[in-house]
């Protein structure tokens, strides 16, 4: 019954992921990082993946990010199964359907603001200079940078450096922003700023997946997936839950485009 | 263009890390360019000396050389390049091929000269004296030449006593006797009795004792003269005239005629001129103070030569000159040689006003008929008489011995004294020596009958071959090979008979004294001959010239000409001017060789420097590599970012080293590269060398440069597309 309504689901799913297992190999050593996961993400969705620390938040964004792949199970990223795409394929996947936005904001240090914000557009090739630098400069607004675009991320502060790599992530238009503990390197300010942005992008129609271990972020979560030691918790509640939640939460978003 | 971008900011906030790799690029650009600039233009005007001058573009010689053909290389005369007997087959066939101007026949040997000396001279005047019945001067001509003898019979004495006289040969004893004789009272007070059979006496006797210490050696090219000053574009005349065409005849190297002819003492005062125009002092200069020192210490070279009469007017402008009460010529002299550099440019106008007049300034001069000895191939010695008609030098190489080194002679003289002979001439010969029964054949009074057509005939080499008489010729060869400049001590060494074998005039080799006195009808039979071209074709060459019409491209006509001779089954072989001329050719090489490793060096440092640097950057930037990839950046854009950063780093630091070498060799094409010395002299085609950059120096710099920088991005490159994604979600946690 519960494969039924994976099924169902899965036809609008953006992230679909089936008895995902991820195995890292440390020389003779086999170490467990995610069993049996199967996770379902709909458009819309402003969803947090909360857990302490090593329980395989991280692993699971970068199985969902394309960067790494599962060891058994099914990945499917905008009804496209990674196993079978090369790896040129996952890379114009990652360019074309997800943003990402890391933990230590990962800016290119040479690069100024708006450069950093037009890199992914300079990669996808295509849009026009004058299309292009319209949608940064729009984008760099809406996210409060606008007066940084000529600064380099050094001369930025660290929420400063977050919008920007927001604005980068989003500037492509992905289907999902995938965000690997966006507020840990913040203060508490910064980050329930960073926070307000994300979530205030979300009801504008972005999806987000991302990651925290600080519980007063998974409060302000739309749907929470709890991991612990690799495994989703109290499978059967839990993900019954988070169904409903994503029932809800799916609705809630596409009704505020 | 982003990536662009990012190479350049990587170049900048990188400072340390670019100044050491853009040094490096931009100093071997640097050199590179410079390099090119300077052997380019080196290339071009050792051509212009070596084509100029003696090689042209090709040289042909024959296949059965056993040595290489060196035509500055070594001095000639021990090397073996075979002979060409149908050269006015190749002649034609060569110059009917699109590409060639002329062909001009060549043979290169050395040449020894009894120059003319100071008792011949004297002789002569004495002779005018006595048929015009000028008693008194006829008296101080005698007087001068008794004061000459005396010193000759001292010389003659001293040898004498190194050389142990009762071992002595029968001609030194007799010689010493004759000198005894000269010297004595009797002698003087009967001369008037039989002034003729005196002078007879004295001319044959006694002059040629004095000629061995003025034996010259000089390095001549055999050559159809009219067609070498025709064709050698540097060629011209500088005293006198050409040689008319088709006729005998010797043109000196000025340059060679004043260092090896001139009074020694007028040399050195020439040299030092010349030295203290270019900002030498005496005071801080070696050569200058030595030059000096001999003048002072070899006073007698110039007061040998003066008779009483100009003694006493050289003492009297001396005396003035030095504002001196001293007697004494001898040490006036010596007085008046030690200058220095306030009072050097009154004594130099001094001397030639005063003292040069009463001097014999050249030991042999244009219109001179003068005797050359020489050894055949074989080593048979051999001599002729040849008139002196100029001096001659290549255009803007005046200074350099390497070019000044060689004289220039009609073919016939020369194959006369190499011993070419036709077969019947040789059965002439033959003949001759049966029916005098002596060994040596006086040439002078072969000559006569010697000289005449010969077209066609076969050629064969006179004379036997010992192993004596080759080392004789070879050391002759050596004695000039050991001093090419000849700086003051050079006419010492040259004055020194070469060898045992060396026809010395005591020994009873062909006197000019016998010759001069065959001068008349040699001159009428001989010196006034023109031979046609055919007969100046028809006989052995050594090895020819081949001059391009201009702009042909060397090595096309090369290889044409050669394929042209093989099939024709001339026995050739033709090189370009740059093997032609031996080690002149090599040097070129030589620079090359340097600067190609210099290159390659500075370059390597480069390759590693920036490898390991960049591979430092790849490592440093793993994680911006990794945020690349991980938001969708292809490992093809990894790789073009990092050729992009090689590219600009070229082009920056490249574009630099360019830049800093156009003005370098901008301000060197305006004031010229000095050469320091007259073998630069050669090699520069003159002065200074002028050296220019042109757009090929630009492209293969740049391509190079790029390369380096392609090479030396290529590993770290590969590194950086290994990068994955993964590394940008590793955090620091
Ligand atoms: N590259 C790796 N090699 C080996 N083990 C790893 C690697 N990455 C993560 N792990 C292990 O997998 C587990 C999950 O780690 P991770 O996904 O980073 O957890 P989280 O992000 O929740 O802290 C941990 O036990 C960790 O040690
Ligand atoms: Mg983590």
């Amino acid at each position: 019954m519960n494969s039924e309504n994976l099924k169902t689901s899965a036809a609008s799913a953006i992230v679909q992921l089936s008895h995902v297992d991820k195995e890292y190999q440390l020389g003779k050593v086999t170490v467990p990082a995610l069993h049996d996961v199967s996770i379902s993400i709909q458009a819309g969705e402003f969803t947090v993946i909360a857990g302490p620390s090593g329980s395989g938040k991280t692993t699971l964004l970068n199985l969902i990010g394309c960067v790494d792949v599962a060891t058994r199970g099914q990945v499917i990223i905008d009804g496209r199964n990674t196993l079978e795409l090369k790896e040129k394929e996952l890379t114009r996947l990652r360019l074309d359907r997800l943003g990402f936005i890391f933990q230590s904001f990962n800016l290119v240090g040479v690069l100024d603001a708006f450069q950093n914000v037009e890199f992914p557009l300079l990669l996808q090739k295509t849009l026009g200079k004058k299309e292009r630098e319209a949608r940064v400069q729009a984008l760099m607004e809406s996210v409060g940078i606008a007066q940084y675009a000529h600064h380099r991320p050094g001369e930025l502060s660290g929420g400063q450096r977050q919008r920007v790599a927001i604005a980068r992530a989003l500037v492509t238009k992905p289907r999902i922003v995938l965000a690997d503990e966006p507020t840990a390197n913040l203060d508490s300010v910064t980050g329930t700023a960073i926070l307000d942005l994300m979530q205030e992008l979300n009801r504008q129609g972005t999806t987000f997946l991302f990651s925290t271990h600080d519980p007063r972020v998974v409060a302000r979560a739309g749907r929470v997936i709890r991991l612990f030691d690799g495994r989703i918790e109290q499978a059967g509640t839990e993900s019954a839950r988070a169904d409903e939640a994503s029932a809800h939460a799916a609705p809630q978003a596409g009704g505020q485009p | 263009m982003i990536l662009f971008r990012i190479a350049l900011r990587n170049l900048a906030s990188h400072k340390l890390k670019s100044f050491i790799v853009g040094g490096l690029l931009a100093f071997g650009t640097f050199l590179l360019m410079v390099g090119q600039a300077l052997l380019g233009s080196l290339d071009q005007s050792m051509a212009r000396s070596v084509t100029g001058s003696l090689s042209g573009q090709l040289q042909a010689y024959s296949t059965g050389a056993k040595d290489k053909l060196a035509l500055f290389g070594d001095m000639n005369g021990g090397s073996d390049i075979g002979t060409i007997n149908n050269f006015k087959q190749i002649r034609q066939l060569l110059e009917a091929q699109p590409e060639v101007q002329a062909v001009v026949p060549q043979g290169m040997d050395v040449a020894m000269v009894y120059g003319g000396n100071i008792i011949d001279v004297k002789l002569e005047a004495l002779r005018a004296a006595e048929k015009t019945g000028d008693r008194a001067r006829s008296q101080v001509v005698r007087a001068h030449i008794r004061r000459i003898i005396a010193l000759l019979a001292q010389d003659m004495a001293k040898i004498g006593e190194v050389t142990d006289l009762a071992h002595a040969s029968t001609e030194t004893r007799q010689s010493l006797a004759d000198l005894q004789n000269c010297g004595a009272d009797t002698f003087w007070q009967n001369f008037d009795r039989d002034p003729l059979a005196a002078m007879e006496f004295l001319e044959n006797k006694i002059a040629p004792l004095a000629l061995n210490a003025d034996m010259l050696f000089f390095r001549y090219m055999g050559t159809d003269t009219a067609r070498f000053a025709k064709e050698f574009e540097l060629f011209e005349i500088v005293d006198g005239t050409a040689i008319p065409p088709g006729q005998r005849g010797f043109l000196f190297n000025k340059l060679n005629y004043e260092d090896m002819v001139k009074h020694k003492t007028a040399r050195r005062l020439d040299k030092m001129k010349d030295r203290l125009a270019d900002g030498y002092k005496i005071a801080a200069d070696d050569d200058l103070k030595a030059w000096i020192k001999l003048n002072k210490d070899q006073y007698k070279d110039v007061s040998y030569q003066l008779d009483d009469v100009a003694a006493a007017q050289v003492r009297g402008a001396l005396q003035q000159a030095l504002a001196s009460k001293e007697e004494n010529l001898d040490k006036l002299i010596s007085q008046f040689m030690d200058m220095d550099d306030q009072n050097f440019s009154t004594r130099y106008e001094t001397f030639y006003k005063s003292v040069a007049p009463h001097l014999m300034l050249y030991s042999v001069k244009v219109g001179d008929i003068m005797t050359i000895k020489s050894f055949t191939s074989s080593g048979y010695p051999t001599s002729v008489n040849v008139k002196i008609y100029g001096t001659f030098r290549f255009r803007s190489l005046d200074k350099s011995t390497l070019a000044g080194g060689v004289n220039v002679m009609d073919l016939m003289t020369y194959r006369d004294l190499y011993g070419f002979l036709s077969a019947d001439k040789k059965q002439e010969i033959d003949a001759l020596e049966k029916a005098s029964g002596v060994k040596e054949i006086k040439r002078e009074d072969a000559e006569a009958e010697l000289f005449g057509g010969g077209a066609g005939e076969e050629v064969v080499e006179v004379g036997t071959v010992t192993p004596t008489d080759q080392a004789g010729a070879v050391t002759a060869a050596e004695a000039l090979a050991g001093d090419p400049s000849p700086a003051a001590q050079a006419p010492v060494g040259l004055a020194v008979s070469p060898s045992p074998s060396a026809p010395s005039v005591a020994s009873g080799g062909p006197s000019s004294a016998q010759s001069k006195s065959k001068t008349r009808r040699w001159s009428d039979d001989i010196a006034n001959r023109v031979y046609s071209q055919d007969e100046i074709d028809s006989g052995v060459v050594r090895h020819m010239a081949i001059i391009l019409k201009k702009g042909t491209d060397e090595r096309k006509a090369l290889a044409h000409l050669q394929s042209v001779a093989d099939a024709a089954g001339l026995k050739i072989t033709v090189v370009d001017w740059r093997v032609a001329s031996g080690f002149i050719g090599d040097f070129l090489w030589v620079i090359y060789t340097v600067l190609a490793t210099a290159l390659l060096i500075i370059f390597i440092v480069a390759v590693i420097v920036m490898n390991n640097s960049m591979v430092m950057a790849t490592l440093e930037r793993t994680k911006e590599i990794g945020t690349m990839r991980a938001i969708g950046a292809q490992k093809t854009m990894i790789l073009q970012m990092f050729l992009a950063e090689a590219v600009v780093t070229a082009g920056v630091f490249g574009g630099l080293g360019a830049l800093l070498a156009v003005a370098l060799v901008a301000r060197l094409h305006a004031v010229g590269l000095p050469a320091m010395n007259d073998v630069l002299v050669f090699l520069f085609a003159g002065p200074r060398l002028y050296p220019v950059i042109s757009p090929m120096h630009f492209l293969i710099s740049g391509m190079l440069v790029a390369l380096v920088a392609l090479i030396s991005t290529l590993y770290p490159a590969w590194l950086a597309m290994r990068v994955t994604p993964l590394e940008a979600m590793q955090d620091a946690e």
